[in-house]
């Protein structure tokens, strides 16, 4: 087992992460940016070191200030949380030149799954069912117009090396497909530095249903059922879910053995999720891989029983999985609370928190590194807290969330708990009729 | 008594570090007093201890006549005096430099940086021990300018 764990990132993961040490009685180091040295993090891990001023690229994504970070206290493991380098091959190898374990898949993974176009060569290979479209990227319009009268209009653009909504256009029209593609190769090589882009079949109104996949250094793959992510505004996840109200025992067992033959297929090692998209006739297909833990993994904790984070490290320390799949209990949902202001379009609200008040009791959990006199930086996302309700049903969980959000008090900056309170209130989420059309109509009607 | 005169009171109180006030005069008297809330989270700057190993980043010293520049580490390292183990170190407190004297090494990732000065003057004063660790910004030498 490893004695010291560095937390290379920031905020509510990392003082996850750090909880999670102190309970293994591993001891942890906390490396922050001169806008965190005031944060929970810092000052609950055992020691703490300064890695740069507050740009993430100076600091967190400052892979030789980390590794350094690593060395001068002499961690044996380095977690690196969700965003940042959590997928970065290249910091996964250093890591590993450095004698110093990365917490997670292998480096091969990372950079096969990284490339969204190869991931999904990969998966087809290992006879799971991708979403129509070209086989790897495609390098002119011309190219995508063929594919696209191949598979059927309308389709959609994508960025090879992205995600986050950046880099894709919907083509509709076979005569917009050129400009489309000139646009979405353009943006994608500003957010990414890659314009490379392949295309897909738009399958409409989807459900976006992952797995959460796990894997160790004994070959055993194992699912941990699915989140129900449908809940999104511009492909930002807002809301989340498990089980999915849309996938019931069958499809479950069929998606389920999907994801875990597509992830022993590259001998998948640590905590993985395999994103589906779920038309409304329950077709599924392989949408992408993502080889980190995720931001909504609470609620498969609530609904397994099972703490990920220490999954993780138990597993890269090389511990055994248990073979068995566990089947969900209860319902659990997830709200991400995010210092945003929904009544000006969702505008990042930083600041200092004057007064904050958690809900709290059975089944309600709240995972923040926020507090009460806490200033917000203006130089990271904009989550602040997750607040998790997990309940015998989904109709109670609902209930339960409900109180919650309108226990939950944060003055001094703008959020986007208002926002959920209506969210959680509405007819069509209640009912779990949702897809990721929803947002779009709830922001037309508010 | 003023209204005005007791808003601009309560917003003294508020704004700045005192708890209580209390005042007399022709007669009449007025306390106003700031209920004590959000206890040490405000005290935490001066509070609030790195628990790393690395020595605490020295206080300000008291302004000397002549000014004096901090060389702070720009990276994440280990500091050393010299060039080698068994080498001279590359400065003695006391010592004249100018821009572009090397100073020290910082050692990452098995890398040896070589740390410059960018004034020129006195070095007055070594921060750190020869293989203490050091973060990002943490002062390692005070040069007073010529």
């Amino acid at each position: 087992m490893f004695s010291k764990i560095l937390v290379a990132n920031r905020g509510e993961i990392a003082l996850r992460v750090i909880r999670v040490c102190r309970e293994l009685g591993i001891k942890t180091v906390a490396v922050y940016s001169e806008a965190d040295r005031y944060s929970l993090p810092v000052r609950f891990a055992d020691e703490a070191v300064c890695i740069g001023p507050p740009p993430s690229k100076d600091s967190y994504l400052n892979i030789p200030r980390i590794v350094a970070a690593a060395e001068i206290s002499n961690a044996d493991g380095i977690h690196p949380g969700y965003g940042f380098l959590a997928e970065n091959a290249n910091f996964a190898e250093i890591c590993e030149t450095s004698g110093i374990t990365f917490i997670g898949p292998t480096v091969q993974q990372i950079a096969a799954m990284g490339d969204k176009a190869l991931a999904k060569e990969t998966m087809k290979k290992a006879g799971v069912l991708v979403i129509p479209g070209s086989e790897g990227i495609i390098e002119t319009a011309k190219e995508a117009a063929e594919i696209a009268h191949e598979i059927g209009f309308p389709v959609m653009l994508k960025a090879a090396a992205g995600g986050g909504g950046k880099g894709m256009r919907i083509v509709r029209d076979p005569h917009d497909l050129e400009k489309s593609f000139q646009m979405a190769s353009t943006e994608a090589g500003s957010a990414f530095g890659n314009g490379s882009l392949y295309v897909e079949k738009l399958v409409e109104q989807p459900h976006h249903i992952e797995f959460q996949v796990f894997g160790d250094k004994h070959g055993n793959v194992i699912h941990l059922n699915e989140r129900d992510c449908s809940i999104q505004r511009r492909h930002q996840k807002l809301v989340e879910e498990s089980p999915s109200p849309f996938v019931d025992p069958g499809l479950r067992e069929k998606m389920g053995a999907a994801a875990v033959k597509g992830a022993k297929s590259v001998n998948y090692l640590g905590a993985g999720t395999i994103e589906f998209l779920v038309d409304k006739d329950k077709n599924f297909y392989f949408m992408e891989m993502n080889t980190r833990i995720q931001v909504e993994h609470p609620v498969t904790e609530q609904i397994t029983g099972l703490d990920l984070i220490r999954l993780q490290i138990e597993v890269a320390a090389g511990q055994k999985l248990s073979k068995k799949s566990i089947r969900p209990r209860g319902h659990a949902i997830e709200c991400r609370i995010n210092a945003e202001d929904p009544s000006h379009d969702f505008r990042p609200s930083p600041g200092s928190i004057t007064d904050l008040h958690l809900p709290g009791g059975f089944g309600v959990r709240v995972d923040t590194h926020c507090y009460t006199g806490y200033t917000i930086p203006p130089y990271y996302d904009s989550l602040i807290a997750k607040l998790i309700v997990s309940a015998h049903t989904r109709e109670e969980a609902l209930e339960k969330m409900a109180g919650a959000l309108e226990e939950f008090t944060v003055e001094g900056i703008q959020t986007t708990v208002p926002f959920h309170r209506r969210m959680i209130r509405d007819e069509r989420f209640r009912r779990g009729t949702f897809d990721t059309s929803f947002i779009e109509s709830l922001e037309v009607q508010a | 008594m003023d209204l005005n005169y007791v808003r601009r009171l309560i917003k003294l109180v508020a704004e700045s570090g005192v708890t209580e006030i209390e005042i007399e005069e022709e007669g009449k008297r007025i306390r106003v007093a700031k209920s004590v809330d959000h206890l040490a989270v405000t005290a935490q700057p001066t509070a609030f201890v790195n628990p790393f190993p690395l020595a605490a980043p020295p206080l300000p010293e008291p302004k000397a006549e002549k000014k004096t520049h901090e060389i702070t580490s720009p990276i994440v390292g280990t500091f050393y005096r010299a060039p080698a183990p068994d080498a001279d170190s590359y400065v003695q407190v006391g010592q004249e430099v100018h821009a572009g004297t090397a100073l020290c090494i910082i050692e990452a990732m098995k890398l040896m940086n070589e740390i410059e000065s960018d004034v020129a003057g006195k070095i007055v004063k070594i921060h750190v021990e020869n293989g203490q660790p050091v973060e990002y910004n943490q002062p390692l030498f005070s040069i007073e300018l010529t």
